[in-house]
């Protein structure tokens, strides 16, 4: 079967389609993530965000003027609402939600090894510029190339290559260190 | 540190990695969290298709009776004209007409026949 465009979905759920809408969260729930991740930090509250997002796109679908690059407007709302999210955890005082709040785990030990390297990659990400962050998530977790990450961010795609270059390079420095130290 | 490792490293930032399920239960919890506003879109879709067809129909109503009102009076204006006098015996038509010979020598002999409706008259033999 074709697979239907985003614009095609976007019409659809325009018209509260439940089955279309759904379909553009399964195809954008992951990069959506990324996103939020890279720039909020943290898994639950990335989680959140993608969650609002998907509500705040839903609720304002009309203003998406060109529905063929709803990615992009999607990937600018998830942005928007992480950081309105890391603001109001800024003003609340620190009650840290935890990281993974899973209830099926694959074991004790496998779980400390993802928890302690999600936790340095967490860290070395850190250091990085939001957008270096956002495009190497996108392109090395994610999978999407240099120019779906230009098309749907609205940045050159030679600035796209650029940012993941000096990304990676501190990235690897950051995870020699922690070798080195391990 | 090579593509393939930094891709298995940064997996472990993907919150699937020893959930299984989990992005399709956070898609049903954003689709369950949606519902409320996908089911006002499709009662607004509802409703604009409703209010096209009563536009529609609004405007095809008049439209309709303004264009039987001008069929009728062309109609009737047609009609009027078709309802033209019918034409009169002519001499053309009494001379095709098939009468008898004696009746037209007559009719030539005859000097009271002087003008064509009295010649008519004799040929037809009205008084």
């Amino acid at each position: 079967m074709r697979q239907r465009s985003d614009a095609e979905l976007v019409a659809q759920a325009r018209c509260g389609d439940r089955e279309s809408f759904g379909e553009l969260v399964r195809r954008y729930q992951r990069p959506a993530y990324s996103v939020a991740l890279s720039v909020t930090g943290k898994h639950q509250d990335a989680e959140d965000a993608v969650q609002e997002a998907f509500m705040v796109a839903l609720q304002r679908l009309d203003d998406c003027r060109n529905p063929d690059r709803f990615a992009g407007w999607l990937l600018a709302i998830v942005r928007n609402r992480s950081r309105n999210l890391i603001r109001r955890e800024n003003l609340r005082s620190g009650d840290e939600i935890p990281a993974s709040a899973s209830t099926r785990l694959p074991g004790p030990d496998r779980m400390a090894d993802i928890s302690a390297l999600r936790g340095r990659l967490k860290e070395a990400l850190n250091t990085l510029p939001e957008l270096q962050r956002e495009i190497v998530l996108l392109h090395d977790l994610e999978g999407w190339k240099h120019d779906e990450i230009s098309e749907r961010i609205g940045i050159p795609s030679g600035t796209v290559r650029s940012h993941l270059h000096f990304a990676r390079k501190a990235l690897r420095a950051r995870l020699a260190e922690w070798k080195d130290h391990a | 540190m090579g593509n393939d490792d930094r891709i298995r490293a940064l997996e472990a930032l993907d919150p699937g990695q020893g959930r299984p399920g989990y992005w399709e239960r956070l898609r049903g919890q954003i689709l369950e969290r949606a519902a409320f506003e996908l089911a006002r879109r499709r009662e607004a879709a509802r409703q604009s298709v409703t209010a096209v067809l009563s536009g529609w129909s609004r405007s095809l109503i008049p439209v309709a009776a303004a264009a039987a009102v001008v069929a009728a009076i062309m109609i009737a204006t047609e009609a009027g004209q078709d309802r033209s006098p019918a034409p009169g015996l002519v001499f053309e038509d009494v001379l095709g007409g098939g009468l008898d010979e004696s009746a037209f020598q007559a009719a030539l002999q005859s000097d009271a026949n002087a003008n064509a409706a009295a010649f008519l008259a004799f040929v037809e033999g009205t008084p």
